[in-house]
């Protein structure tokens, strides 16, 4: 039963706690503060918005 | 020299056909990144797929066996018990998570912009991981199941199955932790969760239903948590993770609101766990507990709908592009399952509809529109995407690509509609005291029949698939100068203007 007890017991505290702090760490490290820029991070100069990446026939384009 | 398609060119190395250009380091960077993931990635791609062969066939037999029980009868490894467990336990564990690691570990090193680190532990974890779902899936066919839902494995696989998953979650926190990009994309906040939420789920389940169990209702409300968790907090973030990518890199074009996008997540976190009681409507559980499962349940609309606004208004004005793009067909198809599947479990969650829908076809229905429609599909999404990235190599057949998309889109559609239609009719008839058990049992069999053609659908898209896999492994080992298939030749452009059909 310890063992339960003991899962049951960090479950509840611990994660809870850790949510908490990634939000903390979230917010001041200011991951919330430039949405604009977080929606570009899945391209680059190589890759840039405007680019289509998967044309199989066509091949990318402008 | 011979003409390379545009596709190529981006995905090649620095100026290997360009001959320089401002982009030269940058491109290469980004292939550094891919050339990193080749091997880590193409191992579990190769094994998931190979699991996934497997259920398929395990899939069949089941199927069959519900309509004709004679089916394969004389072998004792093969009852509908084993058979069915067995195909479950591969399809999740072997297929769908093998190929969940192998795409997390590519968008992780591509969004964090750093080649892949650490590659022994992440093959040391593949290694692991291949073992433990043989002897898992081994040991459920001689017999040895521990008649627990979605925890069938004996007890001497799963402690290799959580090394694995441990070694992945520690491979992505040393990821995250030197990653070059220091604002976080919305993808990697799912991923992250995901992996760190899936070792802690396994191993509290594992504790408290095998190596110290739990007695009586509370066994069963530890086994729902886990259950449903897997889907919503493992399969679902990563699944939402690549359509948050995938998307949005096929069009070339931002996701609509990125705000949306992250409340969406954490109201995930928040509702998503209270989940799993549910599907312990008229249990012996005290009421309260399914009450508050239900109305986290309802909760999940929140999520649900800030996704599916997200993903319509992202792909507004580019629709037509499904048209040339494989990747983008899986995703939005897996996006718009997505939105369904949530839906309907949300009705199944409310008690006048699950006193209904309870044990009957209707769940496994549902549980195929979650696990295939949308996750399934959004994973052959993915992988469409990053198979030719890591291997350099476009794919072979566009006929192999279209056969894979409409066999498994119309097998999917022809399982889950009418499996759900007759799964309600099932239960209303279950629900009628003048209504003999046996009259209901015969009810099912055509429809039954039905899911297995459906399921060879499911088989001939599998099939395609893989071939088209092994075939671009088999261009692997031809340099890429050579015209192997005939986009890469002057005849490609002849052909590009057509449309995959």
């Amino acid at each position: 039963m310890s063992v339960i007890a003991f899962i049951l017991l960090g479950s509840v505290v611990l994660l809870p706690a850790a949510a908490l702090m990634a939000l903390r760490w979230a917010a001041s490290s200011g991951q919330f503060r430039c949405p604009d820029k977080a929606a570009l991070l899945p391209f680059d100069e190589v890759e840039p918005v405007g680019l289509e990446t998967d044309r199989i026939l066509g091949g990318n384009r402008r | 020299m011979i003409k390379q398609s545009q596709t190529l060119r981006a995905l090649l190395p620095g100026d290997a056909l360009t001959g320089g250009g401002t982009d030269v380091g940058n491109k290469a960077a980004l292939s550094e990144i891919d050339a990193s993931c080749r091997v880590p990635v193409l191992f579990f791609f190769l094994s998931g797929l190979a699991w996934l062969l497997a259920g398929t066939v395990l899939a069949l037999v089941a199927s069959i066996k519900l309509h004709t029980p004679g089916f394969l009868a004389s072998w004792e490894w093969l009852t509908f018990s084993n058979v069915r467990t067995a195909h479950l336990n591969t399809v999740i564990y072997g297929f769908a998570s093998q190929i969940s690691v192998g795409v997390t570990i590519w968008l992780m090193c591509r969004l964090c912009r750093i080649p892949l680190v650490a590659p022994g532990l992440i093959t040391v974890a593949n290694l692991f991981y291949n073992i433990g779902v043989t002897v898992g899936v081994g040991g459920i066919l001689i017999g040895d199941s521990t008649a627990i839902e979605w925890l069938e494995m004996p007890r001497y696989a799963t402690p290799i199955l959580f090394i694995s998953y441990a070694l992945i979650a520690v491979w992505t926190i040393v990821t995250f932790r030197l990653r070059a990009e220091r604002h976080l994309y919305v993808s990697q906040w799912y991923l992250l969760a995901a992996v760190l939420w899936f070792p802690w789920l396994y191993g509290t389940a594992q504790v408290m239903l095998l190596i110290e169990p739990v007695r009586g209702v509370v066994q069963a409300s530890v086994n729902w948590w886990f259950a449903h968790n897997v889907l919503g907090l493992w399969f679902t973030p990563i699944g939402l993770a690549s359509i948050y990518y995938f998307i949005p890199k096929v069009i070339g074009r931002p996701i609509h609101s990125y705000y949306l996008s992250v409340l969406g997540f954490w109201s995930l976190a928040l509702f998503y766990n209270w989940n799993g009681m549910h599907h312990l409507v008229g249990g012996p559980l005290p009421s309260w507990m399914i009450t508050v499962s239900i109305v986290a349940s309802v909760m999940m609309l929140i999520p649900v709908i800030t996704v599916a606004i997200n993903h319509h208004f992202t792909m507004l004005g580019h629709f037509g592009k499904l048209k040339y793009s494989p990747t983008l067909r899986f995703m939005v198809f897996g996006a718009v399952s997505y939105t369904l599947a949530s839906l309907q479990g949300v009705a199944s969650a409310l008690r006048s509809v699950s006193e209904v829908t309870h044990f009957t076809h209707h769940t496994i229905a549902h549980a195929h529109l979650g696990m295939y429609a949308f996750f399934t599909m959004v994973m052959f999404g993915a992988m469409y995407y990053i198979l030719p990235r890591i291997t350099q190599r476009e794919w072979p057949s566009n006929g192999l690509i279209s056969l894979h998309f409409w066999g498994v889109a119309l097998g999917i559609a022809l399982y889950v509609v009418p499996m759900s239609i007759m799964g309600f009719i099932q239960g209303t008839m279950l629900n009628d005291a003048a209504v003999r058990f046996l009259d209901v049992v015969q009810f099912t069999l055509p429809w039954l029949k039905l899911r297995t053609l459906a399921g060879l659908l499911l088989a001939a898209g599998h099939g395609a698939f893989v071939i088209n896999v092994g075939w671009l492994l088999v261009r692997m080992f031809e340099p890429y100068r050579k015209p192997v298939v005939r986009i890469l030749t002057g005849e490609a452009e002849t052909v590009a203007a057509a449309k995959l059909p």
